[in-house]
């Protein structure tokens, strides 16, 4: 137990040096793909705080980074809001938080659970994504809204223009790294272990005076929390909003990403979007149809082979070879 | 009056066509010790489900400490002080001997033993860190009972706590549970004889959803009715 905390801490110091160490050898460009797919990293943790901890999937988690974008795109192109992105992204943390609370009562308190849950949350996503297009007044339909301003703000009478690539990147990795950290905090600590516990045997965990239908609601709304957090940023960067960002391809990569990268591990589903984004770029460019393929069978591969991820590549090959070995 | 813990009250319950108890009652005093046995399918279970609030009875009532416990949620009845021990083995196999004591405790109202006092008293010690799927039966059934020590009950429910055991883990756990008894009070089903042999407490006999008999187990072991039903087939 105490081995692997001091693991996943050593991985996460090399992590954060080599992100403080990346502007240094990188490009504008390169900074920006980067911070991206850092965003879509923040988002792959925010699925797997729940879904680690819990073993309850949610299909529909890109409904939360939808929620969150639209919310962010709606506060900031309103000219009457006088905090601009801050408040932005304030309103997209709360309104996913609104939204998980009210889906996630009736089906934690109403027994929902396991596969049920998935195919429920399933639904949510397609009907945000569908009220996205539909809700055009508001959402601005298929074409979505555009024209989002960057953030800006003063640190110490300095100016911070998110706009450029260097404070941008700079902004999401923190974000990225303290989130990060504080999940990890909460997940390995008393909070985690009373989720695992219910995870093995609910009614267990009942039976000891454990309220298990409020943690496990309490766990998802910040898990959607954080996923609307990382929508914000998202499109506060992009500086365009569109119905995709909700819809059934982002939560479905989304659980790719985490299934790849380690599911319970919160570090591995950032590195995992971090990567698969990078071969996506890579492998289109010169042939766009082969990488859905690919992905497919990188999936199906990992599931089968390295079933905690890739981060747990190490432990498996020291199992194996201690197997033959014995053998 | 004022010592009485728990009282069951003319309880009944009916699955669809089949009348799976009928007028039963019990009352269980504070620090008190008692028995229900009877041979399979006389409801023993079923009566305690609607001991602990997990069954709604279908007539009768339940009363812990004055209080309808009849369909409160049931970490609402944990936190009253009931405890239970599931009949099969149900600790939390992912999680250490350690982390699985920690869990009953963050869930009771105010703990009073320590960590290492739960894991002494049930024999744990030096498995504080084996996981709790890799313990053998028994470990993992008196794991299960220092998980429900854990959360301070007054009343300990134990659903055939010996079930799977070796002779000698039985008589053990029978003298855990008379060192215990001082403490709070415990209701146990058992199928076990030579289990309530041992505690040698008041007994009371189901048979077919009725009670046939109660009282001390020595009148009952004695009692011919009991011997045809149950013990006369073992």
């Amino acid at each position: 137990m105490i081995a692997r905390d001091r693991n996943w801490l050593l991985i996460f110091v090399v992590c954060v040096a080599l992100a403080i160490l990346y502007p240094f050898l990188a490009d504008g460009y390169q900074l920006t793909v980067i911070r991206d797919a850092l965003i879509f990293g923040l988002f792959a943790a925010s699925l797997d705080f729940f879904w680690g901890r819990t073993g309850i999937l949610c299909f529909g988690h890109a409904a939360f980074f939808g929620i969150g974008g639209y919310v962010m795109a709606l506060v900031t192109l309103n000219d009457a809001n006088p905090f601009g992105g801050l408040l932005g992204i304030v309103g997209a943390i709360a309104g996913a938080a609104f939204v998980a609370a009210i889906i996630g009562y009736f089906l934690f308190f109403g027994g929902i659970r396991g596969s049920y849950f998935t195919i429920v949350t399933l639904a949510m996503g397609v009907i945000c994504q569908q009220a996205a297009v539909s809700w055009s007044s508001v959402t601005g339909g298929d074409s979505g809204l555009i024209g989002i301003p960057p953030i800006e703000f003063d640190v110490g009478g300095r100016n911070v223009d998110l706009s450029q690539d260097l404070p941008s990147y700079i902004f999401v990795s923190a974000i990225v790294a303290v989130v990060v950290l504080a999940l990890w905090s909460i997940s390995r600590g008393r909070w985690g272990t009373v989720l695992t516990a219910i995870q093995d045997n609910e009614v267990r965990a009942a039976a000891l005076g454990h309220n298990a239908p409020l943690r496990l609601l309490v766990t998802f709304i910040l898990s959607a929390a954080i996923a609307g957090l990382a929508g914000a940023l998202y499109v506060c960067m992009a500086g365009l909003v569109a119905p995709d960002l909700s819809g059934l391809l982002l939560s479905t990569e989304v659980i790719v990403w985490v299934a790849v990268g380690g599911r319970g591990t919160l570090l591995g589903p950032v590195l995992g979007a971090i990567f698969i984004q990078r071969a996506q770029q890579t492998i289109s460019s010169f042939n766009p149809s082969l990488w859905p393929l690919l992905l497919g069978c990188v999936f199906v591969i990992i599931v089968f082979v390295l079933p905690d991820g890739i981060l747990s590549i190490h432990a498996r090959l020291r199992s194996l070879f201690k197997g033959r070995r014995q053998a | 009056m004022s010592d009485v813990l728990l009282q069951a009250e003319n309880v009944g319950i009916r699955f669809g066509g089949l009348q799976a108890l009928e007028g039963l009652n019990l009352t269980v005093r504070d620090k008190e010790l008692c028995c229900i046995i009877g041979p399979n399918g006389a409801g023993k279970s079923t009566f305690l489900n609607v001991l602990t609030g997990t069954l709604r009875p279908t007539s009768g009532s339940v009363h812990f400490l004055g209080r309808d416990i009849a369909g409160l949620p049931l970490h609402r009845i944990a936190r009253l002080g009931i405890a239970r021990k599931f009949q099969i083995p149900s600790v939390f196999p992912s999680l250490s001997v350690e982390d699985n004591l920690k869990v009953a405790r963050w869930g009771a109202p105010s703990p009073a033993r320590t960590i290492g006092e739960l894991m002494g008293l049930v024999a744990l010690t030096n498995r504080a860190a084996t996981l709790a799927g890799e313990l053998a039966h028994g470990q993992k059934q008196w794991l299960e009972i220092g998980m429900a020590l854990a959360i301070e009950p007054r009343l300990l429910l134990l659903d055939e706590p010996t079930a799977g055991m070796t002779p000698q883990e039985t008589l053990a756990t029978a003298e855990m549970l008379l060192r215990l008894k001082g403490e709070f009070s415990i209701v146990a089903v058992e199928h076990d004889i030579r289990f309530v042999r041992a505690l040698n407490c008041e007994t009371l006999v189901l048979h077919q959803g009725r009670l046939l008999r109660s009282g001390p187990f020595r009148d009952i072991e004695a009692d011919e009715m009991v011997r045809d039903v149950y013990l006369g087939r073992r």
